[in-house]
């Protein structure tokens, strides 16, 4: 048995041990690890970045009222970020998945064509999803652009979805049955919220609220933005980009107020990225070593 | 001279297997080409592809180049000299600039006139210092739907290079490809072999490669998975669909294919085999295996592997299968609560273009435009059918399976169409009214899906060519190439003679009037250039050459399978007859009377003797033509016209066209005129290329 946290344990300490600073999630709610300030923010300018952690990521439309055996209103990442992307990234990914027990020979283990793109973060990125025995389990994606900014160097980045992961490593039928521990199973800890957030998402949340906080913070993000604050700036922009999600799952986005709203979020979000990339202005960040400090 | 053969692996991260094939044989192409230019021509080319190299074997590729003769050109001749033929100053700066002496120039006749010049033997360069230049540029002019970047972010390519071999003969062609320094090894599989493999010499490659479990032959690849795959599948009494398409897409996602078979709940065999077979092939990429009464509950799965040692592969494989179709399953239970006609509210919310309004307003549209293509095709007693499938043929739109499975469109909607009791026309209708998918693809069944999918193809093609939202290039996203073709593969197919201009005007009118762009008139012309260029593609396709084809749609292309007939006709015909003075004899009237609409010629104007032999059996051709052209007999109708070529012979050897008598001049004309307007009704044989 791999019980969901020692996978989580297990490949943290792996990259720890290729360089990696282990980051926490971030303390708002985001569709994806790639909105963490710690991809999003540390993927643009020169400075070499490494770094790890797991994203709790939110995705209000995909809730099912814990019924659906595959699919959640949140969902665990582990995001993984290199820059630049190194030459032999590619095994690295599979000695990752060794630390697990995965035995690549034993395995069929593909990367296949699939392309990444977020209009409303204005990032795009190509890559593959990783395929293993036809379950695709990890999304890694060479980063091209962020906020609409031209990024050099690149960045590998390398999305492990985790209950994917140990639903097939367990081989049990939903995630509800992942092992969390030895003894306690997901759904014990998490099948209440996914039932309270999905009827929550698609039938209770206040539409005007969540329109009003969506203008609000838009609003917050600029002035934020002109007092030169760019991680409040980029805050609120994630606030914009969850209030859409909120909006989305009521269905009170028409197809046509989507390009609108999805524009706003891009420009705000693009507007941070220049915003960050200036007060950067020469000041070194820190900086993880580009190689592991030891030899593994 | 000594040659040797010349071997170049690009090594990469994994290339996307759709963009394979074209740089396999791009890249082989561009080196052979590359060298033929540098007089370093090899005997053959050949190469190869995985996901993760990009092979080019040059055989025997010569040693060096020859040397050559080269000019270096100096002042003009009258500047050199003086008109005692004495070298001026010019010449002996020039000579002293080329280090040789005066004496060594000589005088050539060059673009300005005679000149001063140096000859000079230059010598052929090695063959490697040839390749280190060839093989960047070769590299450098692939393309590729998407590039990227990597690393430092310096270099673009399809995906990150992470090794190069080229070796010509046993020495290292000092290259560097993409950042990275040509050497003398390669790697094996990813997983299944280890460390570095040195090569020595081309030869070696390989069964060094193949040793190393990679099959560097595509080709190879896909016949060992349909081999395997036939062998596997009988196993259990069964056999795989001949779906070469899949295999091709399958071998180029692996570098040794190995061949799996999995199980998986036949509970799921109560589904439409539409579905399973779509979860399978689509969404799992394995093979459905049949059995003589249908589907059997096992798949093939094609690995990266030699063999799926614990069992791992075929276990994975059947838990997601298995997760996949309950999914399905839950899918259809859900829609299957509601029917078609329920569902059309909601394509009111679901936009066709955001211009072009909802899917509801569409399908309105479909159902005029269908009734409309019923009529035009002589199947009035399919209108009231095509209507309801019109009204119907979006719904399933809206339902979970075709928003989980989108390849099922259509197809969800005419089996739910069939499970709610429509009668048969209307729901293949609805089934099959995206077909045909592309080229090759089957068309529609019957009758009233033909034209439930012309329908669909010139009510998109109408709107999206109102609002000039036209393909430039390789980008076309609403797909409005493939829209065309299919319309004009459905006409041919089904050999209706329709003039289509009149369905576009209907499919126009069937828009609101103020939408911006093009205005309907100039959208029909716009229409007449695209739907041409697609019809002269698929009279291409069918054998018959480029000049044939502007021979034929020069009289008219609107009516496709008319146009089609029309061609495949002459092109026999040409195999058969000798239209070369035919040919020939209506591009010189073409000349003569360019323009003009004549009279019909009298008779009692003909003074020679060849005019009044022409006329007479142009006379006797006439009346048989309109026959044959009119019961489309255009194989007969040809060989009619082809006989009256001798005569034209005749009369342009014994007549002078343009005589100084005006009357028997206009005369004249007239007659040419009228065998052009009639004899061209199949063709404009003055479009034909023939040696003069």
């Amino acid at each position: 048995m791999l019980t969901l946290q020692r996978l989580i344990a297990d490949l943290s300490a792996f990259w720890e041990s290729e360089g990696c600073l282990i980051e926490q999630p971030y303390d708002l709610p985001v569709g994806a690890g790639t909105m963490h300030p710690a991809t999003f923010l540390r993927v643009l300018g020169p400075e070499p970045w490494r770094c790890a952690y797991v994203q709790p990521s939110r995705r209000p439309a995909d809730g099912r009222y814990g019924q659906n055996p595959f699919r959640l209103a949140k969902h665990l990442q582990l995001q993984v970020v290199l820059k630049p992307s190194p030459e032999n990234v590619q095994q690295m990914y599979l000695a990752s998945l060794e630390r697990l027990g995965i035995v690549a020979a034993e395995h069929d283990i593909r990367f296949e064509e699939d392309n990444w793109e977020s209009p409303t973060l204005g990032a795009w990125g190509v890559g593959w999803q990783v395929v293993m025995d036809g379950m695709e389990i990890t999304q890694f994606t060479y980063f091209q652009q962020a906020g609409g900014v031209d990024l050099a160097p690149i960045s590998a980045e390398i999305t492990y979805g985790l209950e994917r992961i140990a639903m097939f490593l367990n081989k049990v039928d939903s995630i509800y049955d992942v092992p969390w521990t030895e003894t306690i199973a997901y759904g014990a800890v998490r099948r209440l919220e996914e039932e309270e957030l999905s009827k929550y998402y698609f039938e209770v949340a206040d539409v005007e609220l969540a329109a009003l906080l969506l203008d609000r913070s838009e609003a917050e993000a600029k002035r934020a933005l002109a007092a030169g604050l760019v991680i409040p700036a980029y805050e609120a922009t994630l606030t914009c980009s969850h209030q859409f999600n909120v909006l989305d799952a009521r269905g009170a986005v028409s197809a046509t107020e989507r390009v609108g709203l999805i524009r706003r979020v891009r420009d705000l979000a693009c507007a941070c990225a220049r915003a960050y990339l200036a007060s950067r202005g020469g000041e070194p960040s820190p900086v993880t070593e580009p190689e592991p400090a030891a030899a593994v | 001279m000594k040659r040797e053969d010349f071997l170049l692996e690009i090594r990469t991260e994994e290339i996307p297997a759709p963009a394979l094939p074209a740089a396999r044989e791009d890249l082989g192409r561009g080196i052979g080409e590359a060298l033929s230019d540098e007089g370093l021509a090899a005997e053959s080319i050949l190469s190869y592809a995985t996901p993760r190299r990009l092979v080019v074997w040059a055989r025997n590729v010569p040693e060096r180049q020859a040397d050559r003769e080269a000019e270096v050109l100096g002042p003009p001749a009258s500047a050199a000299f003086d008109p005692s033929g004495k070298p001026t100053r010019a010449a002996e700066g020039f000579a002293r600039a080329q280090k040789v002496e005066v004496s060594d120039l000589v005088v050539v006749e060059s673009a300005r006139g005679k000149t001063v010049a140096v000859r000079r033997m230059v010598p052929g360069r090695p063959a490697p210092d040839v390749l280190a230049e060839i093989v960047p540029r070769a590299v450098g002019a692939l393309s590729f739907p998407k590039t990227m970047r990597w690393g430092e972010g310096e270099r673009s390519f399809v995906r990150p290079v992470r090794g190069v071999l080229a070796l010509y003969g046993k020495s290292v062609v000092p290259v560097e490809v993409m950042g990275m320094r040509a050497g003398n090894s390669t790697v094996g599989h990813r997983v299944l072999a280890e460390g570095e493999i040195p090569v020595l010499a081309p030869t070696e490659y390989f069964p060094k490669l193949r040793g190393a479990y990679v099959e560097p032959d595509g080709a190879a690849r896909r016949a060992a998975i349909l081999e395997s795959a036939r062998r596997l599948a009988s196993q259990v009494g069964g056999r795989v669909d001949a779906d070469s398409d899949l295999a091709a897409a399958l071998a180029d996602l692996v570098e040794w294919p190995g061949l799996v078979r999995g199980s998986f709940d036949p509970e799921f065999l109560e589904l439409p085999e539409e579905i399973t077979t779509t979860a399978m092939r689509v969404h799992q990429k394995v093979l459905p295996v049949r059995g003589p009464d249908g589907l059997l509950p096992y798949f093939i799965a094609v690995m990266d592997n030699a063999a799926d040692r614990r069992g791992f592969i075929a276990k994975g494989n059947e838990w997601v299968l298995n997760a996949r179709l309950a999914d399905a399953r839950f899918f259809f239970r859900e829609d299957s609560r509601e029917t078609l006609e329920s569902r059309l509210p909601e394509l009111e919310r679901l936009n066709f273009q955001d211009r072009l309004g909802s899917y509801a307003a569409k399908t309105a549209r479909l159902e005029e435009l269908a009734a409309a293509i019923a009529e035009a095709v002589g199947r009035r007693d399919l209108v009231g059918d095509v209507r309801v499938a019109a009204k119907l043929s979006k719904a399933d739109l809206t339902s979970r399976m075709v928003r989980e499975f989108t390849d099922l469109q259509g197809v969800m909607g005419g089996i739910y169409a069939r499970a709610e009791g429509q009668p048969e026309s209307v729901w293949k209708a609805v089934y099959d009214h995206y077909r045909p998918h592309g080229q090759g693809d089957d068309p529609p069944r019957d009758d009233a899906g033909a034209v439930l999918s012309l329908a669909d193809r010139f009510d998109t093609l109408a709107g999206l060519f109102r609002l000039e939202m036209l393909p430039t290039g390789s980008r076309d996203p609403y797909g409005l190439r493939r829209a065309a073709a299919g319309a004009v593969a459905i006409a041919v197919a089904r050999r209706w003679r329709v003039d289509w201009s009149a369905i576009v005007k209907k499919a126009l009118s069937l828009y609101p009037a103020d939408l911006p762009g093009m205005q309907p008139e100039r959208a029909v012309d716009a229409l007449q250039e695209f739907f041409g260029e697609r019809l002269r593609n698929a009279i291409e396709r069918a054998g018959s050459s480029y000049d044939e084809a502007s021979a034929v749609l020069a009289v008219g292309r609107w009516d496709f399978a008319d146009a089609a007939e029309r061609a495949a006709a002459l092109t026999e015909a040409r195999r058969r007859l000798d239209f070369r003075s035919l040919v020939l004899a209506f591009k010189r009237i073409r000349n003569i009377v360019e323009g003009e609409t004549g009279a019909d010629p009298s008779p009692g104007l003909y003074r020679e003797e060849a005019e009044r032999a022409l006329a007479a059996d142009f006379l006797q051709a006439r009346a048989l033509l309109d026959e044959l052209v009119k019961g489309r007999r255009y194989a007969e109708a040809l060989e009619t016209i082809a006989s009256i070529a001798p005569s034209l012979d005749r009369f342009f050897v014994e007549v002078l066209v343009n005589a100084p008598e005006e009357d028997l001049r206009r005369n004249r004309h007239a007659l040419l005129a009228a065998i052009r307007r009639e004899f061209t009704k199949i063709a404009d044989f003055s479009e034909i290329v023939v040696e003069k």
